[in-house]
């Protein structure tokens, strides 16, 4: 054993701080609710380009053709999304009749990572009119899309939600689940990672899941990127 | 494995498991929070735990995910920040901010030794910092190692004594002697 043995043993002994064990005890008693019981709650409406609407409470699915593809599509990958099994949508979304400026604007909101937040003057900027922060806000909170078009990601410059479409608590919820949902992860016995959501890694069991915070960190340690889900 | 038993796995592994996060996050209180989201995950999966695992390895596995996870969005952050400063908001910043260098901020030093090593450790890159916390904390093999990060014993070898070096150099680099 050298001198850096001894010095790290030493720094990693770190002091417990008092009452850990109580505080963890009480929260096992306390298990946090899914989010997916909220599924039958939300509605989708899609055409057969794709889901041109998702509303928030009272009310039902709308969609006829190819349309119905697209709505089960939708209804699957939000209740997956809500459970913390999917950190991506693959549904297309219609964004037929929606002006260019608001498009531009949910383009560069959808660009935002899971689990990430970003702010109104931000996404100003992103698109090139650093003015029209309060523009952005409205074309956000016009987002016939929510969820799927991730606009619960930015928030105001302070800190505060701001306005959004399906109530500032669900808001909270989104953004806390998104916080504790991991996106990479590789299976031990493939070496490969994917995409949280991706088909390959939905039959990983759950004793061959390990986490990565990078595809870089990944390959640093034997594993590569799937080839399905392109995770970066 | 019953509801008893994990509590009592969880008093036993739990100032351990506290102190890997620590290492791993840099302060207390985001490290309490990776515990106790890594003993719910833990809880909520008990019936189907094998006793093939060791419940250690069970544990660490389901503790280095987390924080790992928690490692993914600091650096998406800091990327973020880098690009745009205004890009994250003022809690986000707080957030950042509180975390501080490798734990400096919230870990009280006892010397400049010991904060020269928390800066030093802070250059490791995070698989192999993992493998140290885990390795240090508990005294872990490596083929326990290589069964919680799900890698081969080989790799956990050049991983460690890869990181090692880098330490080293930042000691040295840091202008104090990293040398053995």
């Amino acid at each position: 054993m050298d001198r850096t043995d001894a010095r790290l043993r030493e720094l990693f002994a770190v002091e417990t701080p008092p009452g850990l064990g109580r505080r963890l005890r009480e929260a096992l008693r306390n298990e946090p609710a899914t989010l997916e019981t909220l599924l039958d709650r939300f509605h989708v409406q899609a055409t057969e380009r794709g889901v041109s609407r998702l509303a928030y409470g009272r009310g039902h699915d709308v969609a006829a053709g190819r349309g119905r593809r697209h709505a089960e599509q939708a209804r699957h990958e939000l209740g997956e999304y809500l459970g913390g099994r999917r950190t991506f949508f693959t549904v297309p979304v219609d964004l037929a009749g929606v002006g260019e400026f608001q498009e531009r604007v949910l383009a560069e909101a959808e660009r935002i990572p899971f689990g990430e937040v970003t702010s109104y003057s931000a996404l100003a900027r992103r698109i090139g009119h650093p003015q029209a922060a309060r523009a952005v806000g409205n074309a956000l909170g016009a987002n016939p899309v929510p969820v799927i078009v991730p606009c619960h990601r930015v928030i105001r410059g302070d800190g505060s939600w701001g306005h959004y479409a399906f109530g500032g608590a669900l808001k909270t919820r989104l953004l806390e689940l998104e916080r504790t949902t991991p996106v990479l992860i590789g299976c031990t016995s493939t070496r490969i990672v994917c995409r949280r959501g991706c088909a390959h890694e939905q039959r990983i069991g759950e004793d061959r899941r390990v986490v990565f915070a990078s595809v870089a960190d990944a390959g640093e340690v034997g594993y590569r990127p799937c080839k399905v889900c392109l995770p970066d | 494995m019953d509801e008893r038993a994990f509590t009592r796995v969880t008093e036993e592994y739990a100032r351990r498991l506290y102190a890997v996060a620590v290492r791993m996050l840099g302060n207390r209180a985001d490290a309490e929070d990776a515990v106790q989201r890594a003993l719910l995950k833990c809880f909520a999966a008990r019936a189907s735990y094998s006793p093939r695992w060791a419940v250690s390895t069970w544990l660490y596995r389901s503790l280095t995910n987390v924080c790992i996870d928690e490692l993914r969005r600091r650096r998406v952050r800091d990327e973020t920040t880098a690009v745009d400063p205004e890009a994250a908001s003022p809690a986000v910043h707080a957030r950042a901010t509180r975390r501080g260098v490798g734990g400096a901020a919230s870990t009280p030093p006892t010397s400049t030794d010991r904060i020269d090593l928390v800066r030093a450790l802070d250059a490791v890159p995070r698989e192999a910092r993992l493998l140290l916390a885990l390795h240090y904390v508990d005294g872990l093999g490596y083929s326990e190692l290589a069964a919680i990060r799900g890698i081969s014993v080989n790799t956990v070898k050049s991983q460690l004594a890869r990181g090692k070096a880098i330490l080293k150099q930042a000691l040295r680099a840091g202008g104090h002697d990293g040398s053995d």
